[in-house]
């Protein structure tokens, strides 16, 4: 046996790790000496510079943002919307593997859970600095309004986080084979995949969008199609996410990233594409042909408003035409180039999300009422700049200590191409061994 | 005693269910009669002592038409106290309920800030609480604070409720509860805002909100306001 696939923390002989939490020695690093001082020197960085804009927060409230009565949504919002997606989009991937057994996925099994843990909580961070009153975000679990999609989706995702959670322990003790029996380990991820996929498609992404979707004062939110819209975006962007976490943490340890994986995952992008396309251009023509006069206003100013960039380029041009050209184009040959592709996705759907939130909010509710005007300020950046590099760092940090990138000890194929040589070799290898 | 309305921050809508003896109050606004004198605007902001970009009542000023035929319409506007209130029905906590004399509520210990019912009300009535002061303009602004509800609050502080909560009109219950008019209808120069119990049939406000001339806004959202504007 060569101690190559030793190293990737086979555990033929495993004495003393007794904890799933304990860290395994024999487990490759996350990242090698060299990228371990960069990522983190830029995540440092990062927080350094975005600690300003939670002092401003915490200090100055939501006077610092560019919010107002008439604009009472904005940037955090998004980034809210915009995370639960990233979520909700890569746990959906996660049970491509452990529901729909779809092994090919497998590798990206555990990180896809982490990071759909890891964008909750930065999700949940976004919506809680957004909040008048901070300190009272726990009583929305203490009272519960039946009517308020909000106070549903505050329990829902309680329980998806739970949820969540526990399909990463069990997925990590699977990792290191310190299950009884790693049938019932299967069946078990089985299990709680299996509730997770309603709770997050109706549950936590479905209901996000149906917190925009009930009401009936803003055009362009109310509406059945809204719901579903966001589910298709969640795949898209949190697909995306996954591309490309892959193949950084990969390059960042000095492996070569998976291309069969990173092909599959952008056949599934290509897929979320199509169909985010098509609904995308229902809830468009739809209003358009029916002259609903509130939403034309509002579909015009996306289109030719002051903003009008942010829906052509960044949520039209980068979010969905320019990642599907990529996958159908000859470049599609090139990981590389399919990686560029899902991170150009990951940014774009960022412009979905704040065309969700904003232009609706912009026309008068009544004639002769102000229009909205809004532009995030300098706080409003800074604090987005601290919970995404702190999102990262807590990503990272559990990296370091959990085997979340390695891969399944049955998995020859995935072992061999990280140790370098082709799977054949390695069982040619250990046949004669 | 049984109208006083000062327990309303502690009570919830499982118990303010109206009964016989309370009254079910509206105002009906003569469009004909508004003069655009902004009267009421200055005279709510005096009486709620609300602070900067908080008004609970304002008066839109339309002008439809090409000259010669040009119409001007002023638009007074005060929370509508929905009786099936967008508002109310997406606040995650229950901190917004409809009051059992009919008004719409919002209780400051209670309201996380979530801005959701501003985005929800098809009336733009709702503004959040910033925490602004006139104090640059204004001597001893911060030194007391409108009695709404009935709650005596002290001196404005820069993170005490209802800073950072959401804050609309209340038909001023504070002066409805010792029988007094809301502010704005006492003001009103050109007496084009009538206040009363829908309750009794024979009050002002049940016969005119009758009337042909009466309408209410965005009616087709189903909302059912309880202000009635006469054309
Ligand atoms: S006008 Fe707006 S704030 Fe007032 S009750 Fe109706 S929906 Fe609520
Ligand atoms: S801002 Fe306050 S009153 Fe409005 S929905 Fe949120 S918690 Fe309820």
């Amino acid at each position: 046996m060569s101690t190559a696939s030793r190293a990737r923390g086979i555990p033929t002989t495993s004495p003393q790790r007794s904890h799933w939490w304990s860290r395994d020695p024999n487990t490759a690093p996350f990242l090698n000496p060299r990228a371990r001082t960069i990522w983190y020197a830029v995540l440092m960085l990062a927080l350094a510079v975005g600690s300003w804009g939670l002092y401003n927060r915490v200090f100055g409230g939501l006077a610092t943002t560019d919010l107002t009565s008439t604009m009472p949504w904005g940037a955090w919002v998004a980034f809210y919307i915009y995370f639960v997606g990233l979520s909700a989009g890569a746990f959906l991937v996660s049970s491509l593997i452990y529901v729909f057994g779809m092994h090919q996925f497998e590798r990206i099994g555990r990180a896809a859970l982490l990071s759909a843990i890891v964008s909750m909580g930065v999700a949940l961070c976004f919506i809680g600095a957004d909040l008048g009153r901070m300190e009272r975000a726990p009583i929305t679990l203490l009272f519960f309004h039946w009517t308020s999609p909000l106070s549903w989706e505050v329990r829902f995702y309680t329980l998806y986080i739970a949820l969540l959670i526990a399909e990463l322990v069990v997925a990590i003790r699977l990792q290191k084979r310190l299950v009884r029996s790693v049938e019932a380990a299967h069946r078990t991820m089985r299990i709680l995949g299996t509730i997770g996929v309603p709770l997050a498609i109706f549950g936590v992404h479905g209901g996000t969008g149906t917190i925009f979707a009930v009401v009936k004062a803003r055009a362009m939110w109310a509406g059945g199609l809204f719901p579903v819209i966001f589910v298709i975006s969640a795949m898209v962007s949190g697909t995306a996410l996954l591309m490309a976490v892959h193949y950084w943490q990969a390059r960042g340890a000095g492996r070569v990233p998976d291309r069969a994986l990173i092909r599959n995952l952008s056949t599934v992008l290509l897929a979320a594409i199509f169909i985010d396309l098509g609904l995308t251009f229902y809830e468009f023509i739809v209003p358009l042909l029916a002259f609903e006069h509130h939403d034309q206003s509002i579909i015009m100013l996306q289109a030719f408003g002051p903003y009008a960039w942010t829906f052509w380029i960044v949520q039209m041009f980068m979010g969905l035409l320019l990642p599907a050209a990529i996958i159908l184009s000859p470049l599609k040959k090139r990981t590389g180039a399919l990686v560029a592709a899902a991170m150009i996705c990951v940014i774009g759907i960022i412009g979905v999300r704040f065309n969700i939130v904003v232009p609706p909010l912009i026309p008068p509710v009544i004639e002769g009422y102000p229009t909205g005007d809004y532009f995030p300020t300098i706080t409003e950046w800074l604090l987005s700049v601290f919970f995404i590099a702190g999102g990262a760092l807590v990503y990272s940090l559990v990296s370091e200590w959990q085997p979340i990138h390695e891969p399944d000890p049955d998995d020859h194929a995935a072992i061999a191409a990280d140790a370098g040589m082709p799977d054949a070799e390695l069982r040619t290898e250990q046949e004669t061994i | 005693m049984a109208r006083q309305n000062v327990t309303i921050h502690t009570t919830r809508p499982s118990d303010t269910k109206p009964t016989p003896e309370d009254p079910s109050w509206a105002m009906v606004i003569d469009l004909q009669k508004c003069v655009g004198c902004d009267s009421c605007t200055v005279a709510c902001k005096a009486e709620n002592r609300t602070p900067p970009g908080v008004s609970y009542n304002v008066v839109v000023e339309e002008e439809t038409g090409t000259y010669p035929n040009v119409r001007r319409v002023n638009l007074p506007r005060p929370c509508m106290q929905c009786d099936v209130p967008p508002c109310v029905s997406v606040c995650p906590v229950n901190a917004t309920y409809k009051n059992s004399d009919g008004v719409v509520v919002i209780d400051a210990e209670r309201c996380i800030g979530c801005r959701y019912c501003i985005t929800a009300c098809p009336y733009g009535a709702r503004s959040f609480d910033f925490g602004g002061t006139y104090s640059d303009e204004m001597q001893g602004y911060t030194d007391v604070q409108s009695p709404e509800y009935g709650v005596q609050r002290g001196k404005r502080g820069s993170y005490t409720p209802p800073v950072g909560t959401v804050r609309k009109c209340t038909f001023c219950t504070h002066r409805t509860a010792r029988g007094e008019e809301p502010a704005c209808c006492e003001t009103c120069i050109g007496d084009a805002r009538y206040f009363g119990d829908l309750n009794d049939p024979n009050s002002v406000v049940s016969q005119l909100a009758a009337s042909p001339r009466a309408f209410r806004l965005r009616e087709e959202l189903g909302t059912e306001p309880r202000v009635w504007y006469l054309r």
